[in-house]
């Protein structure tokens, strides 16, 4: 009697995280189901038609903007990974005069607002001339994540023995060849995780793009999308397609490296 | 300094000097593009700037913004999004609590919950507003279970705008905060549980006097997380769901610098609104340093 019991608790539990998948997942069915829709099926509820494909490759040059979105994205990951790790190597093994307040100052970054800081940055970017230019948009984007990134990587460096690196020290190894050879090769868990964050915060963001990347030619994905939409587009199908093919590529990372997507939200709760 | 043997006292300065080579690539990115900028916000925030030209006002900005009423109206819609949080939070917690009792399927709901976590912004709210809107799906839902009587337009109303935008942020943020609290109690000892379970403690009463109590540090963790991004990353979905409207109903702050700036065109105001917003956000985050020293002595 005891066990029917605890097994109608389960299977209470069981349907009640079913339900909830429904209600997760729904956005995606009802894109997928709608994008296959003509703007008068999906009025009518029914049928199956590329026309809304077709539709949306014609008013927005889709290829070119998810080229935009990638070069942007990865620029700025690799950025980020170069700085971040340079610097966590600093902060945890090569400490100097002043390298606390540095770092914490650095820390202090990820404190920062976005909007506190997107005028002058937005007047700064256009006085070098870099609006409408990938490098303007792939610096801001990097600015911004390298902190929260250098806090990561000199966490997890810090943990790595201090031995090691005066071992190799010894052998006669210069310090950018322990950073090389030793620290990188250590740190690819840490730097996965990192990549992976960054990559799709950069991808699915929408202000920096629409603010310092605005023309056609070097538009990303996400704000090609948005201004599909605050152009009061009223095919609904079409948008819905839009919304799969920007979302897609953010998704397929996060089901490849879904592990270090938890790994860093707890990492960024220190210890 | 010179009592340490010379050879020593090189490997120290050589030490010192990579140290410092390794920090100035991402000295100088967050210097240039992130410190730099913050200190000008500051600046011309006592200024009067149209972007180009600036002329020092005093606290003229200051007290523009403190005399508007729309600018109180912004800060109460970002009161509003705050007192949604323990939502945002109970409500994770609970799946969390189910999903640990291992169900079959258990890591496939995980995974599905935490979705959302990749989907942009944008994407969000393109669907949000087909699920809110007139014809949308909530009503049709609402019709299919025998509610047709209850007919829903939240969006387009003064009020209720801001209940779409908060479900629809609950909605997103449901994922990652189960994610936070399933971590959190892998951490538990299960033995507490078989304590609790012989001496006959139900469900909810491990949940609330067991679970969150040795969770404490998890739910700190997620509730600043949620505010942070209740207040500075909803841009984009206030952007796509209502352009911060009907009228200013849906403006928080990090969306009335843009109104203001880019929109408006008034440089120096909208400078003293992010500086406002970066107070605020200081803040939260200096109070749970606070509550996290408090809870580790």
């Amino acid at each position: 009697m005891n066990l029917s019991k605890h097994q109608f608790n389960r299977a209470v539990i069981f349907v009640t995280l079913s339900l909830l998948v429904v209600v997760m997942l729904f956005p995606f069915v009802f894109m997928a189901l709608t994008s296959f829709r003509s703007y008068q099926q999906y009025l009518a509820g029914s049928g199956f038609s590329l026309d809304s494909w077709s539709t949306l490759f014609s008013v927005l040059p889709v290829v070119q903007e998810l080229l935009n979105s990638t070069i942007v994205t990865l620029g700025a990951v690799l950025i980020i990974l170069v700085v971040s790790t340079m610097g966590g190597f600093a902060f945890a093994k090569l400490g100097y005069p002043g390298s606390t307040a540095v770092f914490l100052l650095m820390v202090s970054g990820m404190m920062v607002p976005v909007q506190s800081i997107i005028l002058p940055e937005f007047v700064n970017v256009s006085q070098i001339g870099w609006i409408n230019q990938y490098q303007g948009a792939i610096v801001v984007y990097a600015a911004l994540g390298a902190p929260f990134a250098t806090y990561l990587m000199t966490t997890y460096f810090r943990g790595v023995s201090t031995e090691l690196i005066e071992a190799s020290l010894i052998d006669g190894a210069s310090y950018w060849q322990i950073f090389t050879r030793i620290m990188l090769p250590l740190a690819t868990p840490a730097l996965v995780t990192v990549a992976v964050l960054q990559f799709i915060q950069i991808w699915d963001d929408l202000l920096i793009g629409l603010l310092f990347l605005q023309t056609p030619e070097v538009r990303t994905i996400t704000v090609g999308l948005a201004t599909l939409q605050s152009s009061r587009m009223v095919n609904i199908p079409a948008l819905m397609a839009g919304s799969l093919v920007s979302a897609l590529p953010a998704v397929v990372v996060y089901l490849i490296f879904q592990r270090h997507l938890v790994r860093g939200l707890t990492m960024g709760m220190g210890k | 300094m010179s009592t340490t043997p010379p050879r020593r006292n090189h490997l120290a300065r050589s030490r010192r000097l990579a140290g410092i080579v390794f920090t100035v690539p991402v000295a100088l990115l967050v210097g240039g593009f992130l410190a730099i900028p913050m200190v000008q916000t500051v600046y011309y925030s006592f200024t009067t700037w149209n972007g180009i030209t600036s002329t020092p006002n005093g606290v003229d900005n200051y007290r523009q913004l403190f005399a508007d009423t729309t600018f109180w109206q912004v800060v109460s819609n970002n009161a509003i999004l705050l007192a949604s949080i323990p939502l945002a939070i109970l409500i994770p917690l609970i799946v969390a609590f189910l999903l640990n009792e291992h169900v079959i399927g258990w890591r496939f709901f995980r995974s599905v919950y935490f979705l959302p976590t990749a989907i942009s912004w944008v994407v969000i709210g393109m669907v949000a507003i087909r699920v809110f809107s007139s014809g949308g799906l909530l009503n049709s839902t609402l019709a299919m279970i025998g509610l047709s009587g209850i007919h829903t337009d939240l969006l387009s109303g003064n009020s209720t705008a801001i209940i779409a935008v908060i479900i629809t942020f609950i909605w997103s943020v449901f994922g990652t905060n189960t994610i936070i609290f399933i971590t959190g109690m892998a951490t538990l000892d299960r033995e507490v549980y078989e304590a609790a379970r012989v001496d006959g403690a139900g469900a909810w009463s491990t949940l609330f006097y067991i679970t969150i109590p040795m969770l404490m540090r998890f739910i700190q963790f997620a509730f600043i997380l949620t505010v942070i991004t209740a207040f500075t990353a909803l841009f984009s979905l206030i952007f796509i769901m209502t352009q911060g409207g009907p009228g200013f109903s849906t403006t928080t702050l990090e969306f009335f610098v843009f109104e203001k700036g880019f929109n408006t065109g008034v440089f120096g105001l909208a400078a003293a609104i992010g500086v406002v917003l970066f107070v605020i956000v200081f803040g939260i985050w200096m109070a749970q340093f606070r509550v996290f020293r408090n809870a580790n002595d």
